[in-house]
């Protein structure tokens, strides 16, 4: 039964893919048909997590075949979570979509649900290969939907985007090939520790690493996400920054962990771009000039804070770091709500022609204050409890510099998430803006409910996350503590 | 030996390719970068034992891995896909190198 | 309980404001005045038990496992400040709703209830997180207070926003160093164990922070400069939180941390010093405003000042001086503001130089803003006559330094003696001299009301002094316990500060007699434009954001790819260093013939980088396909081999597909950019080389390897084993290889859209990037790029007749071909991908032919991409689950005889991936394969193209 529930992830969003592209039927059929899918995915992830929360490990061999020699999908809290997450995110966007209209795109279910089935892939499977195979067939689908709506712009974007994802998924599929070369497997389990006794394999999986480390955006490999998301359209920036750099995250997790048993000898180095990403990432979104491109760039800094777990390895720090990333996945995709709603009410992004929204879309000015101060980690919201903790990490281990630069670079959010409120949602009011045809945007406009309904929902779960961190933060520190102490994930992985 | 300095000129010549103007000669650069992540997983296999995987009653002791030859295939698969999609990008207008962000030119707020 | 009712009830009466406002308009604010004052009800019992010295507490877990709890707590330093918020919130509640103009005020009263709260929040809050999370929210609420009052006041409400927040930063950096040290959160076990800090080693970063975090909010130097641009706000907004209240949280911070630091004489020292200097400046700078908002916020600047010295000084007289100064300042302040704010309302200006002689036409109103003045000039007898007295007594005891108390002593006296200046100089500057506008006239008594209750109750207090005393006593005892502090009282026999506040009054008359010189000076004083260094600051850091994107802003390609291989190069070269050199080749890993492949392959990848014709360097690239293969073949994957072969052929052909119309050359690379390319190629390309030499053949066969070889006939009746592998074994690779095909065919199949339509494809033309007619303009550029077009390929009469005989005769025989490959397939080299792209092929041709499905065999006229591809994805998924049916996991092959045939489901799931490959193809070939031409893009090109032959 348990093996079911873990092939299900997979199966179902390739399945309603499949039921899509298949069925003539009407767009709301197919919308109800995508959103089922996900819905029933995280329902099977919170199963999950309820099973491996005390810190047992969820394990299936694919196709039956002995511990080893077959595929191994295995669910610890940290996947588990991660895929109930994931499902949660994804069923609130494609209503979004829905509404930005992003989805009449008769490919554009299916594609997102083959995405999918590759980020739940990555959170699940135990083997290096196989996890290249899913990272392709999460990345494949993005290649088509970074350029959806088309547009010079954006099929410029697209190339950027296209090149460096394949160079890193290159890079991956040669480290993988290597690390066989050496130990014979590319199983997790019997990877384990593998990288912590020799520095050759080390050196491989720093390859898988570095690969990994350009999809998460982390400094100084960041270069391309900035560039190339705010040119997507907003629901697709939504499931991006949600899903894509995220999957970069939880495998650095993963393969730091299992493979090099958290390894103190690389911890100098994790620490330093850990630090740099926080920093630059949040200056460098103070220096964007639109509304999305300065919450893309702002990515790159909580990817840094995520950075810090692994950067550590401490159950506290692994903890703040799993927190951190649910409340990024949730608060990040609910603000690129907001800005894509802005952009399709009053026609552009850009800071310098838009004023006066509080007056005219009062909601939609709380929604993004909201998030708002969550993303930058004031209380008394789930950013707070998230930071908080970094900090505290930090602190515990006496690593002086992150706990400074956390706290400056909460500050430098706090700027920029001030700069996009004092330019579009006070300001001088009147005109919304221009299209990017110059013509006037109709100032009368108003923000459609659909465009927030979607944007309320994720950052209202900021709040119950930020009052109630408890549960949150206790599931956090179950996954925490399956990274820290891998025996159980690696034994499920060997005998599944 | 053989194997590494294959890889090698490939990843050498891809990597230049890559770094060219245009993205046409960009993908030239990926099926090359291609084929040397390829011949680096059969090497991954070692490449002392060299008779193809295919049971037919003879020994197997001289037969070569077959799980990296697997991989490869897998591998092979996924970068014609990726190709083909990227050539079309090319023709889509996606070819040249656009110029900068227009975005920068904007009167600073 | 208490004190969860209080808290709770503030947030009620926020929430309460929109349902009130629609009936009350304005006059909400009377509403709200006396549920302020019902809350004060409330609270009036644990008020009294904390004076009685006997704190209420209230207390429940809130995040365990970090063990923060939400504790809250009375005592007596927390109830004189409760006391003050919701006093003079009462107060200023009431003065609302004659000051505001108009009807609709919801924000700004849900705002003010809700700082109310926060501040409450801030004083009752008994553990250190929570304490952290109001002090927070007074901030943002501030910001929202004042910014929300116009176009003017976003950029003073950014810079006190930020200022405070970055004291906050501070603080919060000091709780969690707090909470690591001490292992706890609860303020009140901090405070009675300073030594749990002091011994930590944190002491000094902590008292740092704590003290920073202070000052920036409130309103110290150098971090005064917020305030005084906080004056855009509403003047009750001023009164209430950037006089009375919100600003006093950073002496109730200090306040609070004193039994901590106390006796640390840099603690004193830093605190009197920088507390002071604000004082005596701060009140220069307030003498010369004419505006009398701006006058006030300097002064409270200035006052603030003598409260953060009196804390540092920390003596029993001193702390009990903060206390009593603490609330005078609010009274005092709180109707200074009032009244400025009416006399604004009724003479339509605050500007000294346009106001005067207002006593005749409103003398309660200078009446009112005499007494407030004399106590801000701390004139007996008034409350702020005591306050300034036991000012100048705190101060003469600072020891930090033999001289400190001397100089203490005497730069308050210089601060006061500017107060006492400019605290005339409101008075003279409103009232005295001519009466500029006689049409004037006293306002209606409701909005002087609460005005002159505070006023009155300046005046009051200062006789009745000693009614303060338990509030006084009972604060000092909690911030240092078990100590005598003196009685108050207006009056305490001929004493030093008596002679001091003498001194003051005369050098204060002094300043007035020789006003204008004074004036004259003060204004030639180069004093900074308030936060002008602030906001260079600001700008500096979003120029370095900017900075740090632009490189981002690029459009090469190239400038982004280099990162991540700059990161490979490190990483390598890391690992040669570190590994100090490489191991020789590993034994009988190469053969004789293995060097006359590299030899060839090195020519024709030379080949493929040297060429500027694109036709060529796929001709080339084609080459070095083949010999690759062959490289396969000799390491004995015949599979791969094949499958390479047929790969590169259609890849060679696509490539030709897309290169029709494309300029013959490529557009030369820049030259700055070869050079450092040619070197990092070089590097990575050794580098690789090193690792293949170092981390491949140095193991036997792996264990995985042999189970496969003499396990798979009797696991999966394959013989193939690669095969096996794919489709048994590690059938999810293969879902997910297929998967990835299926989905680069809908991309194709998108992409028409995405190239054709521009901007009004999904997302509509507010969401696209583009205009319409993008793939046009591209195509121009294409066109005028390099010179002579590729020709050839499908699109010459000559290829198409090839393409027709090939399609008659071949098509036929590759689909059976196909088939056959198909079903061997677990047997010998073959399975679903090889035999899809042979029948691709058969496709391939038919398109080239007629630019259309078809040829012979009507199967290929039906195929279409989508079905094929959705097909695919079913069957495979299907296979996949079919096994839970029965109980089996996922992708279990299920092995069954039927009429004697062996059938395994292996071969169903490898015909999921036969349908989805040959999907990408047909959707390959009728997108590129008929671009050329049918597609009106294409067409357009043409015309291009003729006119630049025509115009050579």
């Amino acid at each position: 039964m348990s093996g079911l529930l873990l092939a299900l992830p997979v199966a179902l969003p390739l399945l309603a893919a499949g039921t899509i592209l298949a069925l003539p039927g009407p767009r709301w059929l197919r919308r109800v048909v995508a959103v089922g899918a996900h819905v029933a995915v995280a329902a099977v992830g919170a199963v999950l997590l309820a099973r491996t929360l005390g810190g047992d490990v969820v394990s299936l061999s694919v196709g039956a075949w002995p511990g080893g020699v077959s595929i191994v999908l295995a669910a610890d809290a940290l996947s588990a979570l991660l895929v109930l997450v994931t499902g949660g995110l994804v069923a609130v966007c494609l209503p979004f979509a829905a509404a930005t209209g992003d989805d009449r795109h008769r490919m554009f279910l299916p594609l997102v649900l083959t995405l999918t089935t590759g980020v739940y892939g990555a959170y699940l499977t135990a083997d290096l290969f196989n996890l290249f195979v899913f990272i392709e067939v999460m990345l494949a689908p993005s290649y088509a939907l970074v350029i959806l709506g088309g547009g010079r712009e954006r099929v410029a974007a697209g190339r950027i985007y296209l090149t460096v994802s394949l160079l890193a998924s290159t890079a991956f599929l040669v480290g993988v090939g290597l690390v066989y070369g050496l130990t014979g497997t590319v199983n997790l389990g019997a990877l384990a520790g593998a990288a912590a006794q020799s520095p050759a394999v080390a050196v491989a999986a720093g390859v898988v690493l570095v690969a990994m480390a350009v999809k998460a955006g982390v400094v100084p490999l960041h270069t391309w996400l900035p560039r190339v998301y705010p040119h997507t359209t907003p629901a697709v920036t939504a499931l991006f920054s949600g899903l894509l750099t995220k999957v970069g995250v939880y495998v650095i997790l993963r393969v730091y962990a299992v493979v090099y048993a958290g390894d103190a000898t690389y911890r100098w180095l994790l620490v330093g771009l850990a630090a740099a990403t926080m920093l630059v990432g949040a200056v460098g979104s103070l220096g964007e000039r639109t509304f999305r491109a300065i919450l893309v760039f702002g990515m790159v800094s909580h990817i840094g804070y995520m950075i810090v777990g692994p950067a550590l390895f401490t159950d506290l720090a692994l903890a703040a770091a799993v927190f951190y990333f649910v409340h990024h996945v949730l608060v990040k995709a609910g603000l690129l709500m907001c800005a894509g709603a802005v952009e399709l009410t009053y026609g552009t992004g850009e800071l310098h022609r838009l004023g006066g929204l509080v007056s005219r879309a009062p909601l939609l000015a709380l929604v993004f204050m909201v998030g708002g101060m969550s993303l930058s980690g004031l209380p008394p919201l789930s950013g707070f409890v998230a930071k908080l903790t970094v900090i505290r990490a930090a602190v515990v281990d006496q690593q002086w510099l992150l706990a400074v630069v956390a706290a400056l670079a909460g500050l430098f959010t706090v700027a920029a998430m001030v700069k996009i409120w004092n330019n579009v949602f006070w300001g001088h009011d009147g005109v919304g803006g221009w299209d990017d045809l110059g013509a006037p945007v109709v100032a009368a406009a108003r923000v459609r409910p659909a465009l927030l309904a979607p944007a309320v929902v994720l950052v209202a779960c900021s709040v119950v996350f930020g009052l109630g961190a408890y549960p949150l933060l206790t599931a956090a520190q179950a996954a925490a503590a399956g990274l820290v102490e891998p025996a159980a994930y690696i034994s499920a992985v060997m005998s599944p | 030996m053989t194997a590494a300095i294959a890889a090698g000129v490939l990843v050498a010549a891809g990597v230049y390719l890559l770094l060219q103007r245009g993205l046409i000669r960009v993908i030239l650069g990926f099926v090359l970068l291609g084929h040397a992540a390829n011949v680096v997983i059969v090497a991954a296999g070692g490449m002392r034992l060299r008779d193809a995987p295919l049971l037919s009653g003879a020994g197997t002791d001289r037969m070569a891995d077959p799980l990296p030859q697997a991989f490869v295939l897998t591998a092979i698969v996924i970068t014609f896909g990726l190709t083909v999609y990227l050539l079309a990008i090319a023709r889509a207008g996606g070819d040249d190198d656009p110029p900068e962000e227009s975005s920068d030119e904007e009167d600073p707020r | 309980m208490i004190l969860v009712v209080a808290l709770v009830g503030m947030g009620v009466l926020a929430l309460a404001v929109p349902a009130l406002s629609p009936r009350f308009g304005r006059d909400t604010g009377y509403v709200l005045a006396v549920g302020f004052l019902l809350l004060g009800v409330v609270l009036t019992p644990a008020v009294v038990d904390a004076v009685a010295s006997r704190p209420v507490e209230f207390s429940v877990p809130w995040i365990p496992s970090l063990g923060i709890a939400v504790t809250l707590r009375l005592d007596g330093l927390a109830a004189l400040f409760a006391v003050l918020v919701v006093g003079v919130g009462a107060l200023i509640m009431a003065y609302c709703p004659r000051y505001l103009h108009g009807d609709h005020h919801v924000r700004t009263y849900m705002l003010l209830t809700l700082f109310a709260g926060a501040m409450l929040g801030l004083v009752l809050a008994a553990d250190l997180v929570l304490l952290f999370v109001f002090w927070e929210l007074t901030a943002i609420s501030s910001f929202f207070l004042i910014g929300g009052t116009g176009p003017h006041s976003a950029a003073p409400a950014k810079r006190a926003l930020l200022v405070t927040a970055g004291g906050g930063v501070g603080l919060l950096v000091a709780v969690v160093l707090i909470i690591v040290a001490t292992g706890t959160s609860d303020l009140d076990t901090i405070v009675a164990h300073p030594e749990l800090i002091s011994d930590s080693g944190f002491a000094v970063p902590v008292a740092v922070l704590v003290a920073l975090a202070a000052f920036t909010k409130s309103a110290q130097l150098p971090f005064h400069s917020w305030l005084p641009g906080a004056m855009v706000a509403i003047t009750p907004v001023s009164a209430y939180l950037h006089a009375a209240t919100m600003v006093k949280a950073g002496i109730y911070l200090l306040m609070r941390f004193s039994p901590v630091f106390a006796d640390a004489a840099a603690w004193q020292g830093s605190l009197t010093a920088v507390g002071l200097s604000t004082a005596v400046v701060a009140a220069a700078l307030a003498l010369r405003q004419n505006d009398l908002k701006a006058l006030l916020a300097y002064s409270t600047v200035s006052q603030l000042g003598l409260l953060v010295a009196v804390t540092g000084v920390g003596t029993p007289v001193a702390l009990s001086a903060a206390t009593v100064h603490t609330f005078a300042h609010a009274l005092f302040k709180a109707t200074l503001f009032m009244l400025v704010g009416i006399i604004d309302r009724e003479a339509g200006s605050r500007d000294i130089r346009e106001l005067g002689g207002l006593r005749r036409v409103m003398p309660v109103t200078a009446t009112l803003t005499a007494l407030a003045a004399m106590s801000l000039a701390g004139v007996p007898p008034t409350i702020g006559f005591v306050s300034k007295e036991t000012i100048f007594q705190g101060l003469a005891e600072a020891d930090f330094a033999p001289w400190a108390g001397g100089v203490s002593a005497g730069l308050g006296v210089a601060a006061s003696a500017l107060t006492f200046a400019y605290a005339i100089r409101i008075f003279r500057g409103a009232f005295a001299g001519p009466t500029i506008q006689r049409q004037l006239y006293e306002p209606a008594w409701q909005f002087l009301a609460p005005a002159a209750v505070a006023a009155v109750a300046g005046l009051v207090l200062g006789p009745g002094v000693s009614w303060l005393e338990p509030l006084e006593k009972s604060a000092v005892a909690a911030m240092e316990a078990g100590v005598a502090t003196p009685d108050l009282a207006l009056w305490h026999g001929w004493s030093l500060e008596l002679a001091l506040s003498l001194v003051t009054f005369t050098i204060g008359l002094g300043l007035l007699l020789v006003r204008r010189r004074v004036l004259a000076v003060l204004w030639r004083l180069p004093a900074p434009e308030t936060g002008v260094y602030f906001d260079r600051g600001y700008d500096a850091v979003e120029a370095a954001g900017r900075a740090l994107g632009r490189p981002h802003r690029s459009g090469a390609v190239a400038a982004f790819a280099v990162w991540p291989l700059l990161a490979l190069a490190g990483l390598g070269i890391a690992a040669l260093v570190g590994a100090g050199g490489l191991p020789g080749p590993a034994p009988g890993t190469s053969r004789a013939y293995d060097w006359v492949v590299l030899v060839l392959l090195v020519a024709a990848t030379a080949a493929v980088v040297r060429t500027g014709r694109a036709l060529v360097a796929v001709a080339a690239l084609g080459v070095v396909g083949m010999l690759v293969t062959v490289w396969f073949v000799l390491s004995g994957a015949t599979d791969v081999a094949i499958t390479l072969l047929l790969v590169e052929a259609l890849t060679a052909v696509v490539a030709v597909l897309v290169l029709r119309g494309m300029p013959a050359r490529f557009r030369p690379t820049p030259a700055r950019r070869r050079a450092p390319a040619a070197v990092l190629a070089g590097v990575l390309g050794v580098l690789t080389a090193a690792a293949t030499l170092a981390f491949t053949g140095w193991r036997d066969r792996s264990p995985l390897g042999d189970y496969f070889l003499s396990r798979a006939p009797q696991d999966t009746g394959g013989r193939d084993v690669v095969n096996t592998i794919l489709v048994d074994y590690r059938a999810l690779d293969t879902l997910g290889e297929a998967t990835v095909l299926g989905v680069m065919a809908l991309a194709l199949l998108m992409l028409r859209a995405v190239a054709t339509t521009g901007a009004t494809g999904p997302g509509g033309p507010d969401a696209a990037g583009g205009q319409p007619g993008d793939t046009a303009g591209a195509d121009d550029t294409a066109g005028a790029g390099g010179g002579r077009p590729v020709s050839g390929g499908a699109g010459r009469p000559a290829g198409r007749m090839l393409f027709h005989v090939m399609d008659m005769l071949l098509a036929p025989a590759m689909l059976a071909l196909s088939a056959y490959l198909f079903l061997r397939g677990h047997y010998a080299p073959g399975g679903g991908f090889i035999a899809a792209l042979v029948a691709g092929g058969a496709v391939a041709f038919g398109w080239f032919a007629r630019g259309r499905a078809g040829g012979p065999v009507p199967v290929l006229r039906a195929l279409r991409a989508r079905p094929l591809v959705a097909a695919g994805l079913l069957t495979s998924v299907a296979v996949g689950l079919a096994p839970a049916l029965v109980g089996e996991p996922f992708l279990t092959p299920l092995h069954a005889t039927v009429a004697g045939v062996p059938l395994t489901t292996s071969l169903l799931f490898d015909l999921g991936v036969y349908l989805i490959v040959l999907g990408l193809l047909v959707a390959a070939v009728s997108r590129l394969g008929t671009a050329g031409l049918h597609s009106p893009d294409v067409r357009a090109r043409r015309v291009v193209l003729r006119h630049l032959r025509e115009s050579r």
